[in-house]
């Protein structure tokens, strides 16, 4: 446990000090606060642009980080060799992937609430009050940045960081995908697209499963239910890649 | 029980999308005592950084078994009390010296009141106390490398595994790395290390393994090696008579005269015997100035034993 915490320190350290991270962070402060302006060029209320263009942006700038700081660290640590200096000692790999993991998501955790602060007080601004749905949105982005977290550091295992940014990337892409991959699926007449169509959709996550904007945007109920057993599956499915990533870092050959 | 015992290893690595074999350690066996300080020898590519990456559970062997100190290398928990020192620093850039060293011992699990201290000792070892707050990426190449040395001493390891520990070292810096190994020695620690420095391993180490394109040519003690060198003795004296020469050709000496020095060489070959030609000397009236054991050096036995394993 005390090695894991040590590496998720290092490793926070490390991405705390990356200038890319406050590139990112000074980027989405000052999308979200250029939103305020929207409101008037819009037929929605300002409180709903700013809502939607304030989630819109957490997700992509947490993307952005995710994929930037997930593929570079672990990725260009087995190509500079300084994981030579962790897992050369008594460390078992598989805490170092934890404390990677950990560390990582420190720091998305970290930004997260720095962007959600800014967010909140801009809504704020606009006279609206934070309710638990906009909450909820935010909690579940975290979620699913964690799974793409721990996908790039999946991928980081066995390829190099280019492609696993790569990967990561189609991964996203493909996840928010899932649902038309099934209906494309059942339209498929191709058995072999088909086949394709209906594994790609059962091997990826739904990642619309944590996209509750337009709920939140129209103001409409999102049952605490939805929320945990979304949270649920996003948590299931980031041990799932966790769990390869050891399995496959375990028999690499460094 | 060894410090570290490698049994019947052998490594083939898979390269490219036709996944050609190739071999970089074959059925490979030796032993490392406990206390002694053995080197690490072979030409590039021969083997040795795969077979270190090994024992230090990086590269996970084809075949056979690696042991530290009884216990399988494959398992984390072997590598307790053993420091491992790659050829080159890696180290994460963007951590002052005295941060590195506290991740290092962290991991190593130093207790934390005890970490301050150790730092300091292993920074005053490698005389670094002074650039604590340095980022790394701010050091010389051969200060990460005694800043390499100094990771690699904290908790006091009872072995300590080093990759061409010397490569980039200015002749200071070598200096006290010799010295420090003569200490670790008296201290009791287990030394393996590979050096490309044949004179070092010859000054510095009891034992020697050779390699040679992945397999073993030579385990065993470095004196013993340099022993297997000895062609024989040069006694040198000054001038002999002819009847002298004679009764000395009749021994098996033979024979170098240097007409400017006024100066004969008599070599003894390793079969022959020193004492009777002093003793044919003395009776004739002549007496040697000096005796000169003539060996093979490291080098020249090892390119020897090489062109051998080639022919």
């Amino acid at each position: 446990m005390n090695t894991i915490l040590t590496v998720a320190l290092n490793t926070f350290k490390e991405t705390i000090r990356n200038k890319v991270l406050y590139n990112i962070l000074l980027v989405a402060a000052a999308a979200l606060l250029l939103s305020l302006s929207f409101g008037d060029l819009s037929l929605f209320s300002r409180a709903q642009v700013m809502t939607d263009f304030g989630l819109a942006t957490m997700s992509l700038t947490g993307l952005l980080m995710a994929i930037f700081i997930g593929v570079g660290l672990l990725g260009v640590e087995i190509a500079t060799k300084t994981v030579y200096g962790v897992v050369g000692r008594p460390v078992s790999r598989d805490a170092f992937i934890v404390g990677k993991f950990c560390g990582l998501c420190a720091t998305l955790l970290l930004n997260f609430i720095l962007i959600a602060a800014v967010f909140f007080v801009a809504i704020r601004f606009l006279g609206v009050t934070v309710k638990a749905p906009v909450v909820y949105a935010v909690l579940l982005l975290a979620v699913e940045m964690a799974l793409i977290v721990a996908t790039s550091i999946f991928f980081s295992t066995f390829t190099t960081p280019t492609l696993a940014a790569i990967f990561t990337v189609g991964f996203y892409i493909a996840g928010h995908l899932n649902d038309l991959m099934n209906i494309g699926a059942e339209q498929q007449r191709n058995p072999v697209w088909r086949f394709i169509l209906v594994s790609l959709n059962r091997l990826l996550p739904n990642l619309e499963h944590f996209n509750i904007r337009t709920r939140v945007v129209y103001d409409l109920a999102v049952p605490d239910l939805f929320v945990a057993q979304a949270a649920a599956y996003g948590i299931l499915y980031t041990v799932l890649l966790l769990l390869l990533a050891m399995v496959v870092f375990s028999r690499k050959d460094l | 029980m060894h410090a570290i015992e490698v049994a019947n290893v052998t490594k083939i690595f898979r390269k490219g999308f036709r996944a050609v074999r190739i071999p970089a350690v074959v059925d490979l066996s030796f032993t490392v005592r406990k206390g002694a300080i053995t080197g690490f020898v072979g030409p590039n590519g021969a083997g040795k950084t795969t077979t270190i990456k090994m024992i230090e559970g990086l590269v996970h062997p084809t075949k056979g078994m690696l042991r530290i100190n009884g216990e399988d290398a494959a398992f984390p928990r072997a590598r307790g009390g053993v420091a491992f020192l790659s050829e080159q620093p890696y180290f994460y850039a963007h951590l002052t010296v005295s941060e590195m060293l506290r991740f290092t011992a962290e991991l190593i699990r130093v207790p934390s009141s005890q970490i301050p201290k150790e730092t300091q000792r292993v920074l005053e070892t490698v005389e670094l106390s002074r650039k604590t707050g340095t980022k790394i990426k701010e050091l010389s190449k051969g200060m990460q490398q005694r800043l390499n040395m100094a990771q690699a001493l904290l908790g006091s390891p009872h072995t300590l595994v080093l990759d061409e520990p010397m490569s980039g070292m200015d002749p200071p810096g070598r200096r006290l790395f010799r010295d420090l190994m003569e200490l670790l020695r008296q201290e009791g620690r287990t030394l393996f290390f590979s050096s490309h420095v044949l004179d070092d391993i010859e000054a510095i180490c009891d034992d020697v393994v050779v390699l040679q394109q992945g397999k073993l040519t030579y385990a065993g003690g470095v004196r013993e090696l340099l022993d297997e060198g000895f062609t024989g003795t040069d006694v040198v004296t000054g001038e002999i008579t002819q009847e002298c020469r004679e009764a000395l050709g009749g021994a098996g000496c033979r024979f170098r005269h240097d007409e400017k020095r006024g100066e004969w060489t008599l070599f003894v070959p390793k079969t022959g015997d020193v004492a009777a030609l002093q003793r044919i000397l003395s009776e004739k009236g002549a007496f040697p100035r000096r005796v000169i054991p003539r060996s093979m050096t490291l080098e020249e036995l090892l390119y020897q034993r090489k062109t051998e394993s080639v022919t």
